[in-house]
Order: structure tokens, then C-alpha cells, then sequence
């Protein structure tokens, strides 16, 4: 039955890329958008609209929501807490305030987003020093490390907006602070794809010790489960999961908190099924995120994170309150 | 046979020496730890599971030092049973308890095999928890969420079980059925140690009782040797009258306790 949910959430990926390429700002007659997508060096506005703009645009989508919601799924996994976002290691906080000092003193644009992996990766090893408790991660330092650094970070970008006032700089912080997708492309795909790769193949490693880790840390270890070695791989590939969506979208809230309760609604709690579970609706979830924030206001762009911060929460809350009986026992 | 050997073992918490100079050989059958809050038995415990580091001396099964064993190798031999620890409440009873095949799979076998699925149902029927497999471990009763701990340890398939605290926070009945659960695993072959704070409980069900007291063992034997007025005054600081009577011991806190030392 597992299997049959898990198909049926497969299917929803491609169905969401495809409305994601189907609708845009400019609007492209059904026939033309068949035509193109089958012919792509056939040429014409329809086809560079599709090939050049939308193919990269959605695969960047599922990329970022992929990488999120495996992120969240993980961290929520490792700390046993259903409430973590993968934000709370520090990376996203960390490369937003560099970002943000960036474009304060002036550095050229290029060096910005390598800056913001840079710094993000620096922030979540301060996190992860932090919560050292001897060779251990210790599950509340990590969350009272991580809420209060990305607290002090995320004033250095206030700071710096307000000392910016109304420049282009200031601007681009706020749409990285707003999570955007707007002018990415296969450049930038490629440039994440390794940490995403990487941070994937990571996780996945890790899903067999992780179900047991629900058993709580003491019990795993008599289980023979290297806890020390585990929550360190899984430290390092939601950190590079999470530095990769950051690097492709700026902030984008949520997707990583949300995706792996509604994930968990529908294949239950078992990693083996929820880990895969979580990709497919984090891209899926993405991919027409991206596609409404498109199309609603064109030819103007509403936020990425600002309109799934609008779906988000609702649904968040909805969910957590309905079920809020006591997680551990 | 299992052969658990410990020799001249020092346990330290926090710095402070719990117990010195600990001698045991265990080889069968069921044996209880007995002692004050504090003086060292979860430690010792978890040394002998492989989960603690003595301060000084070797632990170690069938001659092997057990912190030298791979982890899971470990796991395949000794079974730690720790009911204390919070765990998921949405975990269902048949889950958890199959995570105990977890070290008999190398890291790249996922699935559970047919070997796996008869273990976890023979562990289920054993501890009467096949009516509950489907349940979440957040419904069950105290009683039955320890049944699930000992079917784990069962299904573990571990020729050392080390239980702490089998039967605190259950009822009579509950902890009689424990502990019937706690001997059958004995009969069946295994090495079980009991750390228990009912003196009657291992009168009754432990073939041999280990007193500790006063940073080391004060004594070692059956419950008739171990357990006595002085051995208990010894550890507890408690005057006790101990009465054996054909169903067992019965022990009887004096009438005017002197001042606890």
C-alpha cells in the first residue's frame, strides 16, 4: 500500500512540471507548447520561452523543494523534534547576513553567492561546535544554537537594509530575504547540483539507522547504530541540502518545516517510505509554488517564500493543532 | 555457554567512583542487581553492555572485551533493555520491535526478510502482543510497553539481556508477568541480568542476587546467601529481619528503624 502512495506521489512530479512549464507571465496557446516542448531546436518564441526560461526554472523548483524538504524530514529525524526547519543550522541566516554585508560594502555581484555558500557552510559549523556536548550532538543546544545565531545574523541584515535605504543593493537583499527564482538558470542549477548530490546520497545512507534512532538515542546505541557517526552525517547532509536550496532561491520558509508532516499523512513514519515521500511532494509542492507566483500577478513576480509562507502556515497550523497529541512517550 | 567476565571493575560518574574493584563471572541463568539509589547499578549496567567505559578493569564476553566489539556485533550478543527512555509515541508495537533486526543486516540491506518478519512474530506471540502489533506505543499501558521492550530484546535474538528496572512504575500483576517473561528467556538459554529494587522480586525470580553497597559488592550467591539481615543493613543501612519460608523470602523492615547511616 506503501508503494501504491509512494507511485501515485511520483506521479505528481512530472504533472507539476508540466503545469509549471505550461503557465507563466506570457501566455502560450496549448498546440504551440506541445510543438515546442517536442521540438526543442525547432525555434520561435515558444520554444525559447520553454527552453530557455521554464525547463531550468521548474527543474531549479523541484531541485529547492527536493533539497528542503529532505533537509527537514532529516533534521527532524536526528533531533526527534517535529517543529525543526532546516534553517535552523545556521545556513541560511549565515549566508543571508554576508549577503546582506555584501551588498553594504560594495563587493562585485559575482562573489556574492559563492560568499553566501561560504559563510552559510562557516554558520552551521558554529551551530554544530555550539552543540557539542563531548563527541555528541546534543538535540537542545543544537535548537537553542541555531534559534539564537540565526537571531543575531538575521539583525546584521536588518541593519543593513536600513543603512542602505532605498539603493539596488537593499533591493537585492530583500528579494533573496523573499526567496525568489527569478533569473535562474542552468548556471546556477549546476553550481548547487554537487552539495545537493551529495548531501542526498548522505541522507539516504543514514535511513536505516534513522528509523531505529525513533527508538531514542540510548536504545539505538544498544542497537548498534553508531549514534555519534549518524548524527553528524546527518548534521553534514542537511546542511549541504539546505546551502544548495539557499544558494538557488534565497529564503524560501516552510518547505522544510511542512512538507515532511504532509508527507507523513500520507506513507507514515517509516524513513524508508517518508524520505522518498518527502522529495516528491517537496519538488512537486515547489514546482507549482513557483508556477502560481508566476502567473498570478504577471507580469510581476510575488515572492516564492512570501506566497508559500501564505500557504505554509495555514496548512501548518492546521495540521500540528488537529494532531497535537504528545510525540514522545 | 556465555561466559560475562568482569574483572577488577572500577565504575566512575561525573568523576566520583561509583564502585571499585568489581569481580563477577556470569554465565547463566537469571541474575539481579540489587542496591541503594545511586551506588552504581544502571552504570554497571551499561558498562557490562558495552555502553559505558570502565574507569579501570575488563569487561568481557566469551573472552573478547566488549567496548571492542563492532557495534553491531555487539548488539547481535547483548541486548540492553532501558524502559526509561522517552521514545516516538506514533511507533507502532510490530515497528519497534523490528528494529531490533537492525544488527542483523549490513548497512545496504534495507528490507526486512522472511527471517526478520518470523523472529518479530514469535517475539510478539511470546510477550502476548500479537492482539496489539498495530497499536502505538503511545496507547499502551506501562506493563504492556515493557512487553514490547523484552519482545525487543527477544527479537535481538542476544545471548546477554540486561534489563534496568524491569518492573518500576508496573503493578503486581504486571511485574509478575515481567518477570515470568524475564525467566522464560533464562530457560531458553540466555544470560539475564536484572537490576531490580524489590528484595522479594529477587528472592523470587533470580537464581543468583548480586548485593551492591558501599562502592563494591558486599555479597554474591543465591538469594538464601546474598540476601540476609546483614547484607542488607550493609548496603541499605536498614535493619531488616529476613524469614524464609517454603514459598520463598520474606523480608520485614524492623519495627523502631534505626537512623539511616
Amino acid at each position: 500500500m506503501r508503494l501504491t502512495r509512494l507511485l501515485v506521489l511520483a506521479a505528481l512530479v512530472p504533472l507539476a512540471m508540466l503545469i509549471g512549464v505550461a503557465f507563466g507571465g506570457a501566455a502560450i496557446a496549448p498546440g504551440a507548447l506541445v510543438h515546442a516542448l517536442l521540438h526543442p531546436s525547432a525555434g520561435g518564441d515558444a520554444a525559447t520561452i520553454v527552453w530557455q526560461l521554464r525547463v531550468p526554472r521548474v527543474a531549479i523548483a523541484a531541485t529547492v523543494g527536493a533539497c528542503l524538504a529532505l533537509a527537514g524530514t532529516l533534521l527532524q529525524a536526528l533531533l526527534r523534534n517535529p517543529i525543526v526547519d532546516p534553517y535552523l543550522t545556521g545556513v541560511a541566516s549565515g549566508a543571508g547576513a554576508s549577503i546582506a554585508i555584501a551588498a553594504t560594502v560594495g563587493v562585485a555581484p559575482v562573489l556574492v553567492p559563492p560568499l553566501g555558500f561560504v559563510s552559510g557552510l562557516a554558520t552551521a559549523v558554529l551551530v554544530a561546535v555550539l552543540a557539542r556536548r563531548g563527541p555528541r550532538l546534543d538535540a537542545e543546544r543544537l535548537v537553542l544554537a541555531g534559534v539564537s545565531l540565526s537571531a543575531l545574523l538575521s539583525s546584521i541584515v536588518t541593519l543593513a537594509i536600513e543603512r542602505l535605504a532605498r539603493g539596488t543593493a537593499s533591493e537585492a537583499i530583500l528579494s533573496w530575504l523573499a526567496g525568489s527564482l527569478a533569473g535562474r538558470g542552468w548556471n546556477e542549477l549546476a553550481a548547487a547540483a554537487p552539495e545537493a548530490i551529495a548531501g542526498a546520497l548522505l541522507g539516504a545512507a543514514t535511513i536505516p539507522a534513522l528509523n531505529v534512532l525513533r527508538l531514542g538515542e540510548g536504545r539505538a546505541a544498544s542497537l548498534g547504530v553508531g549514534v555519534v557517526r549518524l548524527q553528524w552525517a546527518l548534521l553534514v547532509a542537511s546542511t549541504l541540502l539546505t546551502a544548495a536550496a539557499v544558494a538557488l532561491a534565497g529564503l524560501v520558509g516552510f518547505v522544510g518545516l511542512v512538507v515532511p508532516h504532509l508527507a507523513r499523512r500520507v506513507v507514515g513514519a517509516d524513513l524508508r517510505s517518508l524520505v522518498p515521500a518527502s522529495v516528491l511532494v517537496g519538488a512537486s509542492l515547489v514546482v507549482l509554488a513557483d508556477a502560481l507566483a508566476r502567473t498570478l500577478a504577471a507580469p510581476a513576480e510575488i515572492p516564492l517564500g512570501v506566497l508559500l509562507a501564505f500557504v505554509g502556515v495555514p496548512t501548518f497550523l492546521v495540521l500540528y493543532l488537529r494532531g497535537a497529541a504528545r510525540a514522545y512517550a | 555457554m556465555t561466559q560475562l567476565v568482569l574483572e577488577r571493575v572500577d565504575i566512575e560518574r561525573g568523576g566520583r567512583t561509583l564502585l571499585r574493584d568489581v569481580s563477577l563471572a556470569l554465565g547463566e541463568g537469571v541474575v539481579a542487581v540489587v542496591g541503594p539509589n545511586g551506588v552504581g547499578k544502571t552504570s554497571l549496567l551499561r558498562a557490562m553492555a558495552g555502553a559505558l567505559a570502565p574507569a579501570s578493569g575488563t569487561i568481557a564476553l566469551d573472552g573478547i572485551a566488549v567496548r571492542a566489539l563492532e557495534p553491531r556485533e555487539r548488539a547481535r550478543r547483548i541486548a540492553l533493555v532501558d524502559p526509561g527512555e522517552p521514545v516516538l509515541a506514533a511507533l507502532t508495537v510490530t515497528d519497534a520491535v523490528a528494529a531490533a533486526r537492525f544488527p542483523h543486516h549490513r548497512w545496504w540491506e534495507w528490507d526486512a526478510t522472511a527471517e526478520d518478519g518470523a523472529t518479530v512474530d514469535e517475539a510478539l506471540a511470546r510477550t502476548e502482543l500479537t492482539a496489539l502489533r498495530e497499536r502505538e506505543l503511545g496507547t499502551l499501558s506501562a506493563g504492556e510497553r515493557q512487553r514490547v521492550w523484552i519482545a525487543l530484546a527477544i527479537a535481538q535474538r542476544a545471548s546477554v539481556v540486561l534489563l534496568d528496572e524491569p518492573t518500576s512504575h508496573l503493578d503486581l500483576r504486571a511485574s509478575v508477568e515481567t518477570l515470568q517473561l524475564v525467566r522464560e528467556l533464562a530457560a531458553g538459554g540466555a544470560l539475564v541480568v536484572a537490576v531490580l529494587h524489590q528484595l522479594e522480586e529477587a528472592a523470587a525470580f533470580a537464581d543468583r542476587v548480586v548485593v551492591l553497597g558501599c562502592g563494591g559488592v558486599i555479597a554474591d550467591g543465591t538469594p538464601e546467601a546474598a540476601l540476609t539481615s546483614d547484607t542488607i543493613e550493609r548496603a541499605y543501612g536498614v535493619a531488616v529481619t529476613v524469614e524464609h519460608r517454603p514459598d520463598g523470602l520474606a523480608f520485614h523492615r524492623n519495627a523502631a528503624p534505626r537512623a539511616i547511616s
